[in-house]
């Protein structure tokens, strides 16, 4: 009998989970930036009072977190499992091999594994960076409406004042882009939604919205180094 | 007719048998015209080897007009050569230049396994087909034909799905040896079509199932496999295919719970 | 040998619902007592194997090649006729019936050929019912177009890849037995004699072309649907794997083959290119309803540039010889034709066999958009071998082999003369007389296989006692041994020849479109047969091959194959020298009315010529069955 269950571990039900994950990732992304783009502003009172807003849901933040981290799981591991099938389908490789001619095979599209690895890695970094980095208690605070809060503005900005960190974070958003560009219209597609007529311009969205994504994380490092916001 | 002949470098695959592990060889091929085809360049190169006794390269081929899917390698890198929306047979030798080096592979995919130099079994895509790719109708008696409409916009896209082949050149192209396009060009086809739909969630979850048993690979949406395929099928049949899939996951009606009736 | 052909009695209208009903059947819960071997996986075999499955015998399925999918049906482009009248321009089974027996030149079977017709309509019912994709007008409704030869629309299509549609459904079936385990299916098989046992067929030799290894199968019958032996002239537009193995092991086993000199000349080929070629591809006859044909009316303009060749200067030949039918005359009329021309020296093309089939006027009259949507493969295929674009330039075409009317030969119940040997579609003789009507071979190989066979099969096991045999009955032990024999025997020449059988096969072919091609003559003939007796004995002697047997060797294959190819081609001179009269693609240069049209000679040849195998070297023996014609009354056919 074709379960739920049995139909998410076939090959098209573990790509449903990949594009269903994906597509909330990509949500969670734009949640991101939204506050993020708080970080362009002259000075951090607003982002830290974006941040501070977020924290005073108080226990419904770790159930988000919570949310998120199950998304990110299954999106790796159902991942690994399909990569591993994708291996043993073609045991021995080709001598030669050369694209026919499709808008989707490109480097996005054939290494979406290796730009999802380094997003992995970067998550981990990130994590560590600013969820688990310096808070109140290292001295980064902030008053908000009279309550202290963590000065989350100081830790991106002195962190962004690092020269390594900088082209570490342009780079791994170009990643960012990459993998995006391949996977917001291959989620459609695997959830099976795509009719050829809109197919094209799924494609076409999916190509603006991982250029701005990628573009709106990646200039927050470099303005905050060159501090262009000064000029304002 | 064209008098300039062409001389052609071959670096084909060969193993004698499944056991055997195989390699490359390579073969000069003097004397070509630009109108042979390329499997009648391999006819050529053939007898020249018979007579040397050496044993000739071994390829599937029929009909040599790209409609019944026998023939098919890798030729370059790409499968089925250089032509988009051709088979093997339909490459002619003007597509090269004189003098140009050409690789040879067989498919290659678990699902394929190889029975001798360029020869592949590719009794993975019948077991599919068996699984589930009809309308269980008998020979018998049946409604006139025209007492069911079909829209003819449905109809023809029915059909465009329906022109697949079975040569395997989407298994070959993809980087994942998926069939996903194979296995979703006939569900596509019964998709569109009134007759097919009566059996729709059976099918695809029979269908899906075998491609799965095969050894194939998933499909990771690179469209390898629509710019490969001799008869240019669209990967939107895999779209539908996935869709097909979840609906009948979800609708509870699906083979082992339908009920045969009496029998 | 006696040839009964066991036609039922009562008006031919009649005949085989009459005969149904009193056929006798075999009760449902033997049916799975009985086992069948299908040798063939295209139309004809796929719906036999399909069908007798689905009735619950048992079903053997062999194929030569890797899937069943892949039998020659599936290159058949044009369309299949039914007598639906959808288009309500008078069609009729009657007409449908009149037309095939006018269109054979009065060389088949009255009760067959209504028969066919007849069972025509269930066939796109039956097509529509397992989801063929067939074209559709913007109502919903079936689209219909006229085809060669016909004056209605009856001719149901799938864009040009009908035969693909057609046999993917057949397949389909086939598939769907497979999984309920009534099929069981046997790839890569070639079938390399046929056993009988007691005199009746019970089974078959053959090779699996993966190990080589000689196999064998035990049935209670055999239903051979092996398709027609067009390769026999090397360059046909037959896939390269079709041969005459099966059928030609049948008769040397007694199976009366008939008629083996009807050949159908397809005239819409892509013309030869060189010495290379291994094919040739054919175009659509339906490409005719729309294209017209012609030559230069004047020898100088044969290699200008057709553009630059003035309306006046043009000869649309079929149009002015024969006014009513035009571009649309038979094939044999359309194939003679442009053999006229091109011996007038007004062929075209680099070789000057060829003539031009345009589409200019059609372009203009109906737009480029209507034209690509009913010949857009077509001109793309055409594209793709010739580098040359219709739409832009006219095609260049040019006959070649085709079809092979003749064939084993069977009764009403497609029985051979051994009982229990039942030989299907193109392997069998029986519909298509001297001349087979476009879009006619899809509906016979479909009609055998879904609605003759499955009742005419439980009729023969109810009718006769059965016993079981087992392959190791020493019938089974003899015929391998003797398959086996041969093949050692050609490895073993093989082993030092010097001259490869592609090199034997192509001067057979060679031989046999000279000579027994679209005009033969008695001189001709005799040559053909003499010629042939001398290559066959050098191959014997001097063929190389690959020697591996027990292994992949398309060679081999290959090898056997022109052997029986050999063999066959003598014995189509033969047929040929002695039927000396012209009718439908026989065409004897003695019989011609003065304005060079075929002629008749229903005084001496109304029959079929069924020839008896008397062993290797002997004279075969000729039989022949009377052929009558109560409703449809003997005329020369006249397409002026």
């Amino acid at each position: 009998m074709l379960t739920v269950r049995k139909a998410l571990t076939s090959t098209v039900g573990r790509k449903f989970i990949m594009g269903a994950s994906g597509l909330l990732l990509v949500g969670f992304l734009f949640v991101h930036i939204a506050t993020n783009l708080l970080l362009y502003a002259k000075t951090g009172e607003s982002f830290n009072a974006a941040v501070a807003r977020l924290w005073s849901l108080g226990s419904l933040v770790y159930l988000l977190e919570l949310g998120l981290a199950a998304l990110f799981a299954s999106h790796i591991v159902v991942a690994i499992t399909l990569k591993r099938g994708h291996r043993e389908a073609r045991p021995d490789s080709y001598r030669m091999s050369v694209s026919k001619g499709t808008v989707h095979n490109n480097p996005a599209s054939r290494n979406m594994a290796v730009t999802g690895i380094i997003l992995l890695v970067f998550l981990i970094l990130h994590i560590l960076q600013f969820r688990f980095g310096p808070g109140i208690s290292e001295g980064y605070s902030v008053v908000i409406n009279g309550k202290t809060e963590r000065d989350l503005y100081r830790v991106v900005t002195e962190a962004f004042k690092n020269p390594i960190y900088v082209a570490l974070y342009v780079a791994v958003m170009l990643f960012l882009g990459s993998h995006l560009r391949h996977g917001f219209w291959s989620a459609f597609q695997s959830l099976g939604v795509l009719a050829p007529r809109i197919s094209k311009v799924i494609y076409a969205l999916g190509f603006c919205l991982a250029f701005v994504l990628a573009a709106a994380f990646l200039f927050i490092p470099i303005w905050i180094y060159f501090d262009l916001g000064a000029g304002l | 007719m064209s008098k300039d002949l062409r001389n052609y470098k071959l670096v084909i695959w060969r193993q004698a048998s499944p056991q055997e592990k195989g390699g490359f060889e390579q073969y000069q091929v003097d004397g070509i015209s630009p109108d042979t085809s390329f499997l009648e360049m391999l006819d050529i190169l053939n007898d020249r080897l018979i007579k040397q006794n050496i044993r000739p390269i071994e390829f599937d081929s029929d009909c040599r007009e790209g409609i019944c899917g026998a023939c098919g390698c890798l030729v370059n890198g790409q499968a089925h050569g250089p032509r988009q929306k051709a088979t093997t047979c339909q490459i002619y030798m003007r597509s090269f230049e004189n003098g140009d080096t050409i690789t040879v592979e067989p498919w290659r995919a678990k699902a394929f396994p190889v029975i001798r130099d360029l020869v592949v079994d590719r009794s993975s895509f019948d077991r599919i087909i068996s699984a589930g790719g009809y309308i269980s109708v008998k020979s018998a008696k049946h409604a006139d034909a025209n007492a069911m409409l079909i829209p003819k916009p449905d109809a023809d896209q029915a059909f465009d799905y329906a022109t697949c082949i079975g040569c395997g050149a989407c298994v070959a192209a993809c980087p994942n040896a998926s069939a996903s396009l194979f296995t979703g060009a006939k569900i596509s086809q019964f998709t569109l079509m009134p007759q097919g739909r009566v059996e729709r969630e059976k099918r695809v979850e029979r269908m899906v199932d075998q491609m799965d048993r095969e050894g194939f690979g998933g499909c990771t949406n690179i469209g390898e496999c629509e710019a490969s395929c001799p008869k240019g099928i669209s990967i939107s049949a895999i779209a539908t295919m996935k869709a097909e899939y979840l609906k009948a996951a979800l609708s509870g009606r699906t083979e082992s719970n339908a009920s045969d009736g009496a029998m | 040998m006696k040839l009964d052909s066991k036609i039922p009695g009562g008006p031919i209208a009649q005949k085989w619902e009459t005969y149904r009903s009193e056929m006798k059947l075999v009760n449902p819960a033997n049916k799975r007592k009985f086992n069948v071997i299908v040798v063939g996986t295209g139309l004809a075999g796929a719906s036999a194997a399909a069908s007798m499955a689905e009735l619950g015998y048992n079903v053997q399925s062999f194929c030569i090649q890797d899937s069943p999918r892949r039998a020659h049906s599936i290159a058949a482009q044009g369309g299949i006729n039914a007598a639906k009248n959808y288009a309500n321009d008078g069609d009729s089974v009657w007409r449908l019936f009149y037309d095939t027996v006018k269109g054979g030149d009065f060389r088949a079977r009255e009760a067959n050929v209504y028969r066919l017709a007849e069972l025509s309509t269930s066939i796109i019912d039956q097509c529509v019912a397992q989801g063929v994709p067939f074209a559709r007008e913007y109502s919903g409704e079936l689209a219909n177009r006229s085809f060669g030869g016909a004056q209605v629309s009856r001719t149901f299509y799938a864009r040009g890849q009908t035969g693909q549609q057609l046999l993917l459904g057949a397949y389909s079936a086939l598939m769907r037995q497979v999984d309920t385990g009534k099929v069981k299916l046997y790839e890569r098989r070639e079938m390399l004699d046929l056993v009988l046992v007691d005199g009746k067929a019970r089974g078959i030799i053959a090779r699996n072309l993966v190990t080589g290894a000689l196999e064998r199968y035990a049935a209670d019958a055999v239903v051979l649907a092996t398709g027609g032996y067009g390769r026999v002239y090397f360059l046909s537009t037959n896939a390269f794997n079709s041969n005459a193995t099966a059928s030609w092991r049948c008769y040397k086993r007694g199976a009366a083959f008939a008629n083996p000199c009807f050949t159908q000349i397809h005239p819409t080929c892509i013309p030869v290119a060189g010495d290379h070629q291994s094919k040739l591809t054919l175009m659509s006859e339906s490409l005719r309803n729309d294209g017209r044909v012609w030559v230069p009316l004047k020898k100088e303009d044969c290699k200008k540039d057709p553009s630059s060749i003035a309306e006046a200067d043009r000869d649309y030949y079929l149009e002015r010889r024969y006014p009513s039918f035009g571009n649309l005359v038979p094939r044999d009329v359309a194939s003679r034709a442009a053999k006229a021309v091109c011996d007038e020296g007004r062929g075209v093309g680099p070789s000057g066999l060829a003539v031009y089939l345009d589409f200019r006027d059609a372009i203009k009259r109906d737009g480029r958009q209507v034209v690509s949507e009913k010949y857009g493969n077509l001109f793309e295929m055409y594209e793709h071998i010739t580098g040359e674009s219709p739409f832009e330039t006219p095609m260049r075409i040019f006959p070649a082999i085709h079809y092979t009317m003749g064939g084993l030969w069977v009764d009403y119940n497609l029985m051979s003369n051994i009982p229990g040997l039942h030989v299907l579609g193109e392997a069998n003789f029986s519909d298509h007389g001297a001349n087979r009507l476009g879009a006619s071979a899809l509906m016979q190989g479909l009609a055998d296989g879904y609605f003759v066979i499955p009742y005419t099969i439980g009729n023969y096991f109810a009718s006769y006692p059965l016993p079981k045999v087992s392959v190791d009955h020493p019938e089974f032990a003899m015929a391998e041994a003797q398959s086996r024999d041969q093949i050692s025997r050609l490895a073993r020449v093989g082993a030092n020849g010097k001259t490869t059988v592609m090199e034997y096969y192509r001067q057979l072919g060679l031989i046999m479109w000279e000579h027994v091609g679209m005009a033969r003559n008695q001189s001709g003939l005799k040559k053909a047969i003499s010629q042939i007796q001398q290559l066959k004995q050098e191959y014997w002697e001097n063929v190389k091959i690959p020697t591996e047997t027990e292994t992949h060797n398309k060679n081999l294959e290959v090898a056997l194959r022109v052997a029986d190819f050999m063999e066959l081609g003598e014995l189509m001179a033969t047929d040929a020298l002695e039927r000396n009269e012209s009718c439908g693609g026989h065409f004897r240069e003695e019989s011609q009315t003065p304005e060079g049209e075929a002629k008749r000679d229903d005084q001496n040849f109304a029959h079929v010529a069924a020839w008896e195998y008397k062993g290797e070297g002997q004279k075969p023996a000729l039989h022949k069955e009377p052929l009558q014609f109560e409703n449809v009354h003997l005329a020369q056919r006249s397409y002026k």
